[in-house]
C-alpha cells in the first residue's frame, strides 16, 4: 500500500515528469520547464506531484474519506459481516469453454412430438439459452405437415406454470403432507416388492390412451411382474365408436388415415375434422385448405352436424341435425348411393332408407340427393368421415360408403390398429369403480389423467378411490384424483421428457426434452420402470424399442422428429356385409322436441381440451373460434329451440338431465341443430390451479363442469334433458367480437358492412368476375395523396396476404402470436369490458338466416398502414413508420395518450391498462419478484421481445423481431432475404397456411403475388391509408344443384 | 327577504351615500372582514371534501393504472377526456366576458368580468390536470413539451394533442396575465384599506406599486386593450385547436369540419352556463345584488339563447350533413347516436342544451335568478353530455363492428370527475374570499356618477358611453 501511495503517477507522461520525479533531492533547475511551479519548484507543485490524480476531481466532497481510511472501513465492514452470517454458496460453472453449438442469446428448433389422446403430433420447439419459449408444427411430420394447434402452441406455458406440483405429496385422510422423491421411493420399494410377491393381487393400474411405443414395452414388463393386475385405459374425450365401426364394418379394428389431398367431394358426418379432438386435424386442415383455391379444381365440403363446428364453418352445405339423427342421415345416404352405385355382390346391399321425419323434409332430400349425385361422380375423389363421438353404425356406414366409391386407397387408407387391445372403455372405468367400492382393489395406480374429475357423472370414480388401500398418483398437478389418492407424485412434461409416440398412421416420433424437469418429474415410462425397479434411462428405454442403438440413426430419428419408415402399412380390410340398422323413434322423429325430451351432447373444448390445459392462461382466454367465448364454458343452444323455451342469450339456464342438473349461461348459437343443448367439457375444475380454478386457496373454477351431467350411456349425446331459465347470478360471459348485445340499429349497421369487410363469392360468380372484390367496395372518389409519401420502401416492402379462403378460424395464430410476442392475459373480467390484449384477432361474421348460419372468419392483426393514421396523431412520436413500411412502436416513448387507437380504424391497439405482468416482473425494473415460482413463470418470455410495462400502447409488429434476426443473418452472410425465410408467428403455425408474409419488392415472392391476385382487397381501402395487410375473397363452392 | 340580502353581510353598513365609496366598501369589505360568514367556512369544508376524493382518486389511478377508469377498448378515451374538453370549454366565458365583450363596449360586462374571468382559470387548471392523468403512464407528460434531452427526442407536432398543449398553454398564460392585470388597481384600493401590516404587504407587492395617476391609467388601459386584442382570437381559437383532436382524426362523429366553430359556440354556451351558475348564489350570499343586477343576468340569458340556438343548429347540421355525405359510416354513427345504447345520453345533450334554454324566451323566466340557476345547471350537465356523446357514441360503434363496445364508468370515474369540481370550488372560494371579487375599478368607470352632467342636462345614460377605458 505505501508504495502505491507513494508512487507517483506519469501524469503527463514522458520522460519530463519522471525527471520531476524526484524533485525534492535535486536542487537543479530544469532545462525544460513547463510551468513556474516546475522550474521554480515551489512547494504547491510538490504537492501535485505527490497526489495521484493532477487536479481533485471537481465534485469531490470536501470530507471524502481518504482511501486509506476508506479501505480500513471495507475490511471492518467485511469482517463484521463474516462474524453473524455467511454467503450462500453458489456455484457457477462459467462456459469457459463454449460447447459446442452453443451460441449464448440465440435461439435453435429442436423437434420434439406432444401426445394428445394417445395420437402425437411432430413439432418443432424453440429453445433459447436451454429453455423452450416457443412450438411450431414439424413439417415432415405427416400429422403437422408444418401446422400447429393452439393447445401446442399454449403448451410451452404449462412448463413453467408455477401450479405445477413440484415435489410428492403423502396424504392420510384429510392431511397431506410434503413428501420427496426418495420420501416416495422408501415406500414404493417395499410396498411393491411386497405386490410383486403376491403376483400384483390387488393392483389396478389405470393410464390414459397411449400412442407410445415404448410405454407399451413398459406396459407389458409391468404387466410381465404383476400378472396377477389389471391394466385399465380411459380416455374421457375419445370415443370407442370408430374401432367399434371398423370391427363392425372389417371384422377387425382398423384405423381409417384419411388424406384429403385429392378429395373432391368431403362430407362429415358431425366429425370436425379440424378440432384437436380430430386426430389429424392439422395435417386435414393444410389439405383441404390447399383445394380451396378457386383458380384450381376446388373441394366442396358437406356438413352434417349437431354443433357449429370449425368444419362446418368451411362448409359450403351444412345442415344441423341432432347427434342420433346423423345414423338416420347416414342410411339414407348408404341406401341412396347403394341403389345408383350398383354394388358387387361381395361388398353387398346397404341400407334399406329409413323413413325419419326430418329426412322427408324438402331441404333435406334436396341436399341428401344432390350429395349423393356428387358423389357419384367424384368416385375416388371423395372422402367420408364420421365423427368420434358417434356410435358404430355410422361408422360402418361410412367404411362401406368409402369403399364403395372407391376411395379407399386414394382418400383414405386402413392401418391396423395396433393399440386396440388398450383401448379405452367408459365400461372398464366403471367396472374398475365397482372394484374400487367392492374393496377389491388394493393398490391404485393413476397415470396420468384426471379420472375423479373427468369420469362420467354416474361413475363416482372420485369417491371410489379412496377404497383402495393405496393409491398413487402421477400427474402434471396435484389435481381432484391426486388430492383423493394417499399418494400424488409429480409427473414432468413432455417438454421435460425423452419419450416416443406415434401419429395417428403409425409414424413414430421421438419426444425429445427441452430442458431437464423443472421440479424432478418423472414421466409415464420413467416411473413405471422406476416402480420396476429399473434404473435405466429413459433415452435407452426409447432407444431399445426401436432397436435405434446405432447413434447415428437415433441422432438422425430425434432430429427430423419422425422414425423415417414407421408408418404402419396400409391395409386392406374386406368389409362384410352390412348389417341392417335399427332405429328408435327419437332417431327418426322430427326437428321439434319437447323441453324434457332435448337431447344434450358433450365433447372436449378446442380450448382447454378435457380440462387438463384449464391452468393455461393463454388457452382460457383465447376466444372460442365460433361464440367468441372467454373463460367460461356455456349451454350452446339453437335460437330457435331457446326462444320456444325461454332461454335468453346470456342469461343462467339449469340443464339437467337424469335428475342430474347444471347451473350455467346459456349462449345462442346460429346454426346449432335445433332441440340439442351442448356443453363443453373440461371447465369447472376446482384443483386446477390459480388459473382454472383451486378450491383449497378460493379461486373460483372457471365455468361449470358439465362431466357431472355425463353418463356411460349418454356419454357422446344424452336423451331427455330439459332446459329451463334459472335466476342464478353468475357472471356475465367474456366474449370478444360481440361482446356487447347489440341493439337493432347496431344488427343494421353490421348487415350493411359485413359483405364489404369480408367479401364472399360463389364459384360461379369468381369465374365470371374474377375480380368480383371490387364490385364490394364502398364507392369512393381517387385515392390520391396531398403529397408524396415521405419513404420510398427502396429495400424491403413488408407485406402480408390472408386467405379467407383458407382460415378456418381454428384461432392457432393467436396463441402462437400470444407466444412469440409476450402477450399478456388479463383476465376474464378485463375480457368483458373489452381489454383483451391478443394482437391477432379473428373476426366471426354470421350470414343469413340463424337456423342456417354461414359463417366467415376473418384474421385481423395490425393492418401496417403505409399512410398509418395511428402515426399521425402520437404526440410524442412512439409509434412511428420504418423505412420498411412497418408501423413500429417505442414502448419506452409512449405515454399512453391511446389517441392511436382513437384514429385505427381496424381497432387493432391494444393498451396495458395495468401492469399485468406484476406477478412476474415486479412493480417496476428496480423491484423484480423474488418468488421462485413466478421466477420460473417468465422463463416463458420470448427474450427477442419486450414485455410491456403498464400504460403503453401495443400492436402487431410482423414480428420485427423475425424480420431483424433474419436481416442480421442475411447480411452476416452477405445474401439477400429468399422469400419465405422470413415467417411470422401466425404464418409458423397456421395449420392451413392462409398467411403468407413477405417482401412486396421481391416481385416473385408468394405475398407480391397474392396481393396481385384478383381476389385481393384491403379492409377499408376508401379511407386510403393503404395498408400492407391484404386479404383474398373468400369463394365458396355450393353445389350448382343446391342454387 | 330581499331587504336583508341585499345588504351585504360583510358590512355592517353603508357608509355615506357616495356610489364610489359604496362600491369600493361593499366589494373590498368581503375581503377584509376577519371571519368570513359561517356559510363560507362550510362550503369550504365541503369543497376541500370534494378535493380529497379528486387527489385520492388521482392517487389510486397513478398507483394501479388507468384501468380503474372503465376507459377501454375502443372507447380509449373516455370520461377523463370528456371532463378536460368539459372544463377547457366552461373556461371560455371569461376571456370571452373580458376580452371580446371589451372590445364590443359591452359594459355591463364589468359586472361580472371578473369573477367569470377567475372561473375561467380554474376551470383551465382543472381542465389542465386530466391530459396529465389520463395518459397510461401519468409520471411522463414533459414528453410532450418540446424539452431539449440528451434522449435527443422531440414531440411529434403533427399530433393534435400536440397543438393541444401549445393552445391551452397559451389560453391559460393570456387569462392568468389579463386577470392579474385587471386586478392591480383593486389591489391597490385593498392594500391602501389595509389595516394590517400583513395585508399591506401582500397585496402592496400584487399591486406593484401602482398609484392611480393617470400616466399609469393610461398605460394600463392601452395594456388592457391590447391583452384584450390579444386574447380574443384565443378565445375561438383554443376551442377550435381542442376540437382538432377529433376532427382531424378518422373516426366517423369525429371526423367533420363543422366543429371548430361548433365548439366555440358550445364553448360560449357552457362558459356562460357556468358564469349565471357562479353569479346567482355570488351576488345572494355577498351581497352584490346592486353591482350585479337583474338585467345582467338577463343579458347573459339572452347570449344563452342565442349560443343554444347555435349549438341546436350544430347538431341538426352534423345530422344532416352525415345523411347529405352518403358516407354510410358517417351516417350510422348519428343515427346510432340518437337511436343506438347511448340515446339516453343523446337526448339529455339535446334536452339540456337545445330545449331548456328556451324558456328564456320569456321575459319572466330570463329575470328570475332561480330559473337562471336551474337553466344554467342544465346546460353545464348537457354539455357535459354533448363532449360524451361525441366521445363516447363514436368510438364505441366505428368501423369494424367486431370491434364495438360499451364504456360502462366506474366509481373511480365519477370520482374524478366530481373531484374535480373540487378543485374548482376550492380556488374558488378563496378567489371569493381573498381577491377583489368584482372589478371595481371597472364598475365605477360606468357607473352614472362617473359622467356627472350639469343638472340642466340631464343625459340618460346608456351604459354606452366611451368613457374611460
Amino acid at each position: 500500500m505505501s508504495s502505491l501511495k507513494k508512487r507517483v503517477l506519469p501524469t503527463f507522461g514522458g520522460a519530463k515528469t519522471n525527471e520531476a520525479a524526484a524533485p525534492e533531492t535535486s536542487s537543479a533547475r530544469p532545462r525544460f520547464w513547463r510551468s513556474f511551479g516546475e522550474l521554480e519548484n515551489r512547494p504547491e507543485f510538490r504537492a501535485l506531484l505527490e497526489r495521484e490524480f493532477a487536479a481533485p476531481p471537481v465534485d469531490a466532497p470536501e470530507s471524502a474519506p481518504e482511501r486509506r481510511r476508506f479501505l480500513q472501513l471495507m475490511g471492518a465492514s467485511l469482517g463484521l459481516a463474516g462474524v453473524g452470517c455467511h454467503w450462500s454458496e453458489d456455484k457457477i460453472l462459467p462456459l469457459s469453454r463454449r460447447p459446442e453449438d452453443t451460441i449464448p442469446g440465440t435461439t435453435k428448433q429442436y423437434a420434439t412430438a406432444m401426445e394428445l389422446d394417445g395420437v402425437g403430433v411432430g413439432l418443432y420447439a424453440t429453445s433459447y439459452d436451454g429453455r423452450p419459449i416457443k412450438i411450431d408444427g414439424n413439417p415432415r411430420h405427416p400429422e403437422s405437415l408444418g401446422g400447429a394447434s393452439a393447445i401446442h402452441q399454449a403448451s410451452v406455458l404449462g412448463v413453467y406454470d408455477p401450479d405445477r406440483s413440484d415435489k410428492p405429496w403423502k396424504r392420510n385422510g384429510g392431511t397431506a403432507s410434503a413428501s420427496s422423491w426418495d420420501g416416495f421411493a422408501a415406500f414404493a420399494g417395499p410396498h411393491f416388492a411386497k405386490l410383486k410377491s403376491m403376483r400384483g393381487y390387488g393392483l389396478r393400474v389405470l393410464s390414459e390412451r397411449s400412442g407410445s411405443p415404448t410405454f407399451e414395452a413398459v406396459k407389458k414388463r409391468f404387466m410381465a411382474a404383476f400378472p396377477q393386475a389389471r391394466w385399465v385405459t380411459y380416455e374421457p374425450s375419445a370415443g370407442d365408436g370408430a374401432r367399434a365401426g371398423s370391427v363392425l364394418a372389417f371384422g377387425k379394428a382398423h384405423r381409417a388415415v384419411l388424406d384429403a389431398t385429392d378429395a373432391v367431394v368431403i362430407v362429415t358426418l358431425d366429425a370436425d375434422l379440424f378440432a384437436p379432438s380430430f386426430p389429424q386435424h392439422l395435417a386435414l386442415s393444410r389439405q383441404i385448405a390447399h383445394r380451396r383455391s378457386p383458380d384450381g379444381e376446388m373441394n366442396r365440403i358437406y356438413s352434417i352436424e349437431p354443433d357449429y363446428t370449425l368444419v362446418g364453418t368451411f362448409a359450403d352445405h351444412r345442415l344441423g341435425v341432432r347427434s342420433e339423427q346423423i345414423k338416420a342421415f347416414a342410411a339414407a345416404l348408404d341406401a341412396k348411393v347403394s341403389a345408383l352405385a350398383n354394388p358387387s355382390a361381395e361388398i353387398g346391399p346397404g341400407q334399406q332408407a329409413p323413413k325419419a321425419e326430418f329426412l322427408a323434409e324438402a331441404r333435406v332430400a334436396k341436399l341428401l340427393d344432390a350429395l349423393v349425385k356428387d358423389l357419384l361422380t367424384h368416385r375416388g375423389r371423395s372422402l367420408l368421415v364420421a365423427g368420434p363421438s358417434q356410435p358404430a353404425e355410422v361408422h360402418a356406414i361410412v367404411h362401406r360408403l368409402n369403399t364403395l366409391l372407391g376411395n379407399v386407397g386414394h382418400t383414405v387408407r386402413f392401418v391396423e390398429d395396433t393399440a386396440a387391445e388398450s383401448l379405452s372403455d367408459v365400461a372398464a372405468l366403471k367396472t374398475l369403480a365397482d372394484e374400487l367400492a367392492r374393496d377389491r382393489v388394493d393398490t391404485l395406480l393413476v397415470l396420468g389423467g384426471n379420472p375423479a374429475y373427468t369420469a362420467p357423472g354416474d361413475v363416482a370414480f372420485g369417491d371410489a378411490i379412496g377404497r383402495a388401500k393405496t393409491s398413487i398418483h402421477l400427474s402434471l398437478y396435484d389435481d381432484e384424483t391426486s388430492q383423493r389418492c394417499s399418494w400424488h407424485v409429480n409427473a414432468a412434461h413432455y417438454l421435460e421428457s425423452w419419450g416416443d409416440v406415434r401419429a395417428w398412421d403409425g409414424t413414430v416420433s421421438i419426444v425429445q426434452p427441452l430442458i431437464a424437469p423443472i421440479y424432478d418429474g418423472k414421466s409415464a415410462i420413467e416411473f413405471v420402470s422406476f416402480l420396476l425397479g429399473d434404473p435405466a434411462k429413459p433415452v435407452d428405454l426409447v432407444k431399445d424399442t426401436h432397436q435405434l442403438t446405432d447413434e447415428r440413426a437415433f441422432r438422425r430419428a430425434v432430429h427430423d422428429g419422425v422414425l423415417g419408415g414407421s408408418a404402419a402399412p396400409a391395409a386392406v380390410p374386406t368389409l362384410a356385409a352390412s348389417k341392417p340398422i335399427t332405429f328408435t323413434e327419437r332417431e327418426l322423429g322430427g326437428k321439434k322436441l319437447q323441453n324434457g325430451q332435448l337431447e344434450v351432447t358433450f365433447g372436449p373444448c378446442i380450448k382447454v381440451y378435457d380440462g387438463r390445459f384449464a391452468n393455461l392462461a393463454w388457452l382460457q382466454e383465447l376466444p372460442e373460434p365460433l361464440t367468441k367465448l372467454t373463460w367460461d364454458n356455456a349451454a350452446l343452444i339453437a335460437p330457435k329451440t331457446a326462444e320456444e323455451l325461454g332461454i335468453v342469450d346470456g342469461d343462467a339456464c339449469t340443464v339437467t338431465v337424469g335428475g342430474k342438473s347444471v347451473t350455467l349461461p346459456a349462449l345462442w348459437v346460429p346454426g346449432k341443430a335445433e332441440g340439442s343443448i351442448h356443453l363443453t367439457l373440461g371447465y369447472g375444475r376446482k384443483a386446477a390451479g390459480q388459473v382454472g380454478g383451486d378450491a383449497k386457496t378460493e379461486v373460483p373454477s372457471v365455468g361449470v363442469n358439465a362431466y357431472a351431467l355425463r353418463t356411460s350411456t349418454g356419454y357422446h349425446a344424452g336423451a331427455g334433458a330439459s332446459i329451463a331459465h334459472s335466476d342464478a347470478d353468475l357472471p356475465r360471459l367474456s366474449t370478444t367480437n360481440d361482446f356487447y348485445n347489440i341493439d337493432k340499429i347496431g344488427h343494421e349497421g353490421q348487415e350493411e358492412r359485413a359483405p364489404e369487410l369480408v367479401r364472399e363469392a360463389n364459384l360461379a360468380e369468381y369465374k365470371q368476375n374474377p375480380h368480383f372484390v371490387e364490385t364490394r367496395e364502398e364507392p369512393h372518389p381517387p385515392l390520391l395523396s396531398l403529397w408524396v409519401s415521405p419513404v420510398s420502401y427502396e429495400g424491403h416492402k413488408w407485406g402480408m396476404s390472408i386467405d379467407l379462403n383458407k382460415c378456418m378460424g381454428c384461432s392457432a395464430c393467436v396463441t402462437a402470436c400470444q407466444a412469440e410476442n409476450n402477450i399478456p392475459v388479463v383476465g376474464k373480467k378485463n375480457v368483458a369490458i373489452g381489454r383483451e390484449m391478443l394482437w391477432l384477432r379473428i373476426d366471426r361474421y354470421y350470414q343469413g338466416e340463424p337456423e342456417d348460419a354461414k359463417v366467415t372468419f376473418q384474421p385481423i392483426p395490425c393492418q401496417q398502414c403505409e399512410n398509418a393514421p395511428c402515426e399521425q396523431v402520437c404526440p410524442v412520436g412512439a409509434t412511428m413508420h420504418s423505412h420498411e413500411g412497418l408501423n413500429e412502436m417505442v414502448y419506452n416513448r409512449c405515454i399512453g395518450t391511446r389517441y392511436c387507437s382513437n384514429n385505427c380504424p381496424y381497432k387493432v391497439r391494444r393498451f396495458n391498462f395495468f401492469n399485468y405482468n406484476l406477478d412476474v416482473i415486479g412493480v417496476t425494473p428496480y423491484t423484480p419478484t423474488e418468488d421462485p415460482k413466478m421466477k420460473v413463470k417468465s422463463m416463458v418470455f420470448n427474450p427477442d421481445v419486450t414485455v410491456r410495462s403498464r400504460g403503453v400502447m401495443e400492436k402487431c409488429t410482423y414480428c420485427v423481431q423475425r424480420i431483424q434476426n433474419a436481416k442480421i443473418k442475411a447480411k452476416n452472410a452477405k445474401t439477400s432475404i429468399p422469400d419465405g425465410t422470413i415467417r411470422t408467428a401466425c404464418q409458423d403455425t397456421c395449420p392451413a397456411d392462409a398467411i403468407v408474409f413477405g417482401d412486396l419488392n421481391d416481385q416473385s415472392s408468394r405475398v407480391a403475388a397474392a396481393h396481385a391476385a384478383p381476389r385481393s382487397y384491403a379492409l377499408l381501402e376508401e379511407m386510403n391509408n393503404r395498408p400492407r395487410t391484404r386479404y383474398l375473397g373468400r369463394v365458396r363452392n355450393p353445389n350448382p344443384e343446391l342454387g | 327577504m330581499a331587504a336583508i340580502s341585499d345588504v351585504n353581510p360583510f358590512v355592517s353598513a353603508p357608509v355615506g351615500d357616495n356610489a364610489f365609496a359604496r362600491i369600493t366598501d361593499n366589494v373590498s369589505r368581503i375581503a377584509e372582514v376577519e371571519r368570513p360568514p359561517r356559510a363560507w367556512y362550510i362550503a369550504f369544508a365541503c369543497a376541500l371534501g370534494i378535493l380529497s376524493i379528486f387527489l385520492g382518486s388521482i392517487g389510486w389511478v397513478v398507483w394501479t393504472g388507468i384501468g380503474v377508469w372503465g376507459t377501454t377498448m375502443p372507447a380509449a378515451w373516455a370520461f377523463p377526456i370528456v371532463n378536460f374538453v368539459f372544463w377547457i370549454g366552461i373556461g371560455h366565458a371569461g376571456t370571452l366576458i373580458s376580452a371580446i365583450l371589451f372590445l364590443f363596449r359591452q359594459t355591463w360586462r364589468t359586472a361580472i368580468n371578473r369573477f367569470a374571468e377567475a372561473m375561467t382559470i380554474f376551470a383551465v387548471m382543472c381542465a389542465g390536470v386530466f391530459p396529465g392523468i389520463h395518459i397510461g403512464r401519468p409520471w411522463l407528460p414533459y414528453y410532450m413539451l418540446p424539452i431539449p434531452n440528451q434522449m435527443d427526442m422531440w414531440p411529434q407536432f403533427r399530433s393534435p394533442l400536440e397543438w393541444d398543449i401549445f393552445a391551452v398553454s397559451t389560453y391559460a398564460t393570456i387569462s392568468i396575465v389579463f386577470w392579474y392585470m385587471g386586478m392591480i388597481p383593486d389591489f391597490a384600493t385593498f392594500r391602501d384599506r389595509a389595516t394590517t401590516f400583513w395585508r399591506r404587504l401582500c397585496y402592496g407587492v400584487v399591486a406593484m406599486g401602482w398609484r392611480g395617476s393617470s400616466r399609469q391609467w393610461h398605460r394600463y388601459e392601452r395594456a388592457y386593450l391590447i391583452l384584450a386584442a390579444l386574447a380574443t382570437p384565443l378565445v375561438l381559437s383554443v376551442h377550435s385547436v381542442v376540437s382538432f383532436d377529433f376532427a382531424t382524426s378518422q373516426l366517423p362523429g369525429w371526423h367533420t369540419t363543422i366543429f371548430p366553430p361548433y365548439f366555440v359556440a358550445g364553448a360560449i354556451f357552457g362558459g356562460f352556463g357556468m358564469v349565471v351558475m357562479l353569479a346567482v348564489p355570488a351576488r345572494q350570499f355577498f351581497g352584490l345584488k346592486r353591482i350585479i343586477q337583474i338585467r345582467h343576468l338577463e343579458v347573459m340569458n339572452k347570449v344563452l339563447i342565442a349560443t343554444s340556438l347555435l349549438v341546436g343548429y350544430s347538431y341538426m347540421m352534423e345530422f344532416f350533413v352525415a345523411w347529405y355525405s352518403g358516407n354510410k359510416y358517417e351516417a350510422f354513427t348519428f343515427v346510432n347516436r340518437a337511436f343506438g345504447q347511448y340515446a339516453w345520453s343523446y337526448w339529455a345533450m339535446i334536452s339540456c342544451n337545445v330545449l331548456f334554454p328556451q324558456l328564456h324566451w320569456f321575459k319572466a323566466v330570463r329575470t328570475n335568478p332561480i330559473a337562471t340557476l336551474i337553466i344554467g345547471m342544465f346546460i353545464n350537465v348537457g354539455m357535459w353530455f354533448e363532449r360524451f356523446v361525441i366521445i363516447c357514441t363514436s368510438l364505441t360503434r366505428d368501423f369494424l363492428p367486431s370491434s364495438w363496445g360499451y364504456f360502462i364508468p366506474t366509481k373511480i370515474d365519477f370520482m374524478t370527475l366530481g373531484g374535480s369540481f373540487g378543485l374548482f370550488f376550492t380556488l374558488f372560494l378563496l378567489f371569493c374570499r381573498y381577491l377583489p371579487m368584482v372589478a371595481m375599478a371597472e364598475v365605477k368607470a360606468f357607473h352614472p356618477s362617473a359622467h356627472a352632467h350639469e343638472p340642466d342636462h340631464p343625459v340618460e345614460h346608456t351604459g354606452q358611453a366611451p368613457v374611460g377605458i
